[in-house]
């Protein structure tokens, strides 16, 4: 039976594992502007990175970002999701095909239509100008409101699936039982539905949360220049500053830091109701 | 089983395969105005009737720069020719990737300006860097770079994202150093970041931006301008009394080329002077090679004086190459940081 993972196995460890292993080798080398880089086995580029307060400040953005998506996402997704998970056969087929709409779009596409709404001439700041409410136009594109919103409307069908999905498995009855029982729809979601689903939760906000942390089209076109994020930040070394050793050891801490956190959030969500 | 009629029909259309791929030239190219001048006035016009079929790998400039850097261990590359700026091409050619250009492979470079050849490329086209300004907004137009430090300016300044090193080699000249020598230019950013420049991802928003007159004035290539000029975007241009620095794109066969020689058919196909004139007229890139005659109207908005090209500065490209990581992380970290 094992040998059934054979075919799966060889391809992650031959498109995955051999370019990761590649890249941690470069991230230990030392950047050359004159020869790219020089050989080495020396954790500069990490120290370097971890001791900057840029990328410090740029990972804690990364961070704040991410997190405030998958919140986001959670608080909007799961009504949506039980909605969905509760729906007639007949109509869910049409209401999962507008979950996923948004995903038919790239996110460069998408981008530019949230840059068409939000910037200085845009539909939002015409209308207000419009209707005497401003003079002055409002800085809404490149902000990291601006970045949140976008990314938010890009994971937000991931979350909404994901939750659906494990909800349509939480038999119907419980709920109504606890309506016989005498629990409020609250209180019947917060102490039955709530515990019932949270692998779902689990899984929407870690996959959510990873998108989330390694956006790159969404932070570019609409934090603006000044807005760094990680993913961003690890192109720029590459391919601006082709650094390509301290652009790796970025890649790297963003990895870690990325699974590091995945890790902690569902350990602490999964024992947390698990103790209930 | 194959029969020997067979085998000898095969062995007859090898030459002809190998032919088609002699024939083949696969050209990394930026796209946009660029790419579709290149495939109209040298692709078209010039290289097919010279019996090259030209594909166009199309790719912004770093991306390009960094697939070259990828392949660079490969035996076989992706591209035959690939066009970038000096700047870029010189750090390329200094990590070995270019094949020299050999005596005689480019016959059109006897025409070329002898101060833009180079060992490892062939110009293409060049420009100069100089202030752009909106006249209605700024009524008494900067004389030089060092104007653009002045408190009236607070503001009004746009700058591209994608000209980082452009304005440190800029504020480098106002503090008192220059292309090889960009010390004094950190002091002089903090002042212009505190003035209230502004920073836009890409060259076409500071056009959107200079065209809704959220800023006013620029520092940029002089064809750039020109072509902002041509769609409607009211600017004029002074070439700064400091001098302006130029800029040069160029062409070049990497040493893992698949097809060097259709390679070097395709650079002198480019010194053509039918596409160079259809850069000059559409993109306002002056041509490089001497016997391109362009309209006098034209060759007035586009080209530089006597005087000014008297003091015309060329980058230092060793020392821009080594100062490479330094300015990315002083853009990044304190200007727009």
């Amino acid at each position: 039976m094992a040998a059934l993972i054979l075919p799966a196995g060889l391809l992650v460890l031959l498109l995955l594992v051999a370019p990761m292993a590649m890249l941690f080798r470069i991230s230990l080398n030392e950047y050359s502007p004159t020869q790219l880089m020089l050989e080495a086995l020396q954790p500069g580029n990490y120290l370097r990175a971890l001791a900057d307060p840029y990328y410090q400040g740029v990972m804690g953005t990364t961070m704040t970002v991410a997190l405030s998506c998958t919140v986001i996402c959670l608080i909007i997704g799961f009504p949506a999701a039980w909605w969905l998970a509760r729906m007639d056969s007949k109509q869910k087929s049409l209401a999962v095909i507008l979950t996923v709409f948004p995903l038919l779009v790239g996110n460069v596409v998408r981008s530019a239509g949230w840059m068409a709404l939000l910037g200085r001439d845009g539909a939002i700041n015409a209308t207000l100008r419009g209707l005497g409410i401003i003079n002055e136009p409002l800085q809404l594109l490149y902000t990291q409101g601006a970045v949140i919103v976008g990314i938010v409307a890009v994971v937000a069908p991931y979350m909404i699936l994901t939750l659906s999905a494990v909800i349509e498995g939480i038999p119907r009855n419980l709920e109504e039982a606890a309506a016989n029982l005498g629990a409020s729809p609250l209180v019947a979601f917060r102490r039955v539905v709530l515990p019932l689903a949270v692998p779902g939760v689990v899984a929407g906000s870690v996959l959510v949360f990873i998108l989330c942390m390694n956006a790159y089209a969404t932070p570019v076109l609409l934090g603006g220049p000044q807005f760094k994020m990680m993913a961003p930040a690890v192109y720029d070394q590459f391919v601006r500053g082709t650094n390509w050793p301290f652009g790796a050891a970025l890649a790297f801490i963003l990895l870690v830091v990325t699974l590091a956190l995945t890790v902690l959030g569902s350990a602490v969500v999964g024992r947390r109701y698990k103790a209930q | 089983m194959i029969s020997r009629r067979a085998l000898g029909a095969a062995a007859a259309l090898l030459p002809l395969a190998a032919r088609a791929q002699d024939a083949r030239v696969v050209m990394g190219t930026w796209g946009g105005d660029y790419g579709e001048i290149l495939r109209q006035g040298v692709d078209v016009a010039v290289a097919t009737p010279r019996g090259l079929e030209v594909v166009q790998e199309i790719a912004p400039a770093p991306t390009r720069k960094t697939k070259l850097l990828a392949e660079r261990q490969a035996r076989r590359g992706s591209m035959d020719v690939i066009g970038l700026s000096d700047v870029d091409m010189y750090e390329l050619a200094q990590l070995g990737l270019f094949e020299p250009v050999p005596d005689g492979a480019v016959p059109g470079l006897g025409r070329v300006i002898p101060s833009l050849r180079r060992a490892y490329a062939v110009p293409h086209i060049y420009s100069a860097r100089v202030i752009l300004y909106n006249p209605s907004l700024v009524p008494v137009p900067p004389k030089s770079y060092a104007d653009l430090w002045d408190a009236k300016y607070r503001g009004k300044i746009g700058l591209s994202d994608l000209l980082y090193a452009q304005y440190v080699e800029t504020a480098a000249i106002v503090g008192g150093g220059g292309p090889s020598n960009f010390e004094p230019a950190w002091q002089k950013l903090r002042e212009w970041k505190s003035l209230g420049a502004r920073v836009y991802s890409s060259n076409e928003q500071l056009a959107a931006a200079l065209k809704s007159e959220e800023v006013a004035v620029t520092v940029m290539w002089l064809a750039r301008g020109f072509m902002w000029k041509q769609a409607g975007i009211p600017l004029q241009h002074v070439v700064p009394e400091e001098g302006a620095t130029s800029i040069t794109y160029e062409m070049a066969v990497p040493k893992n080329a698949r097809n060097k020689e259709g390679g070097w058919r395709y650079l002198d196909a480019m010194l053509d002077t039918r596409g160079q004139a259809a850069f000059a007229q559409r993109m306002g890139y002056v041509p490089t090679v001497t016997d391109a005659v362009l309209p006098a109207e034209l060759a007035r908005q586009i080209s530089l004086t006597e005087a000014q090209q008297a003091k015309l500065r060329t980058p230092d490209y060793a020392y821009q190459a080594s100062m490479a990581g330094r300015l990315l992380d002083f853009w990044n970290k304190e200007f727009k940081g």
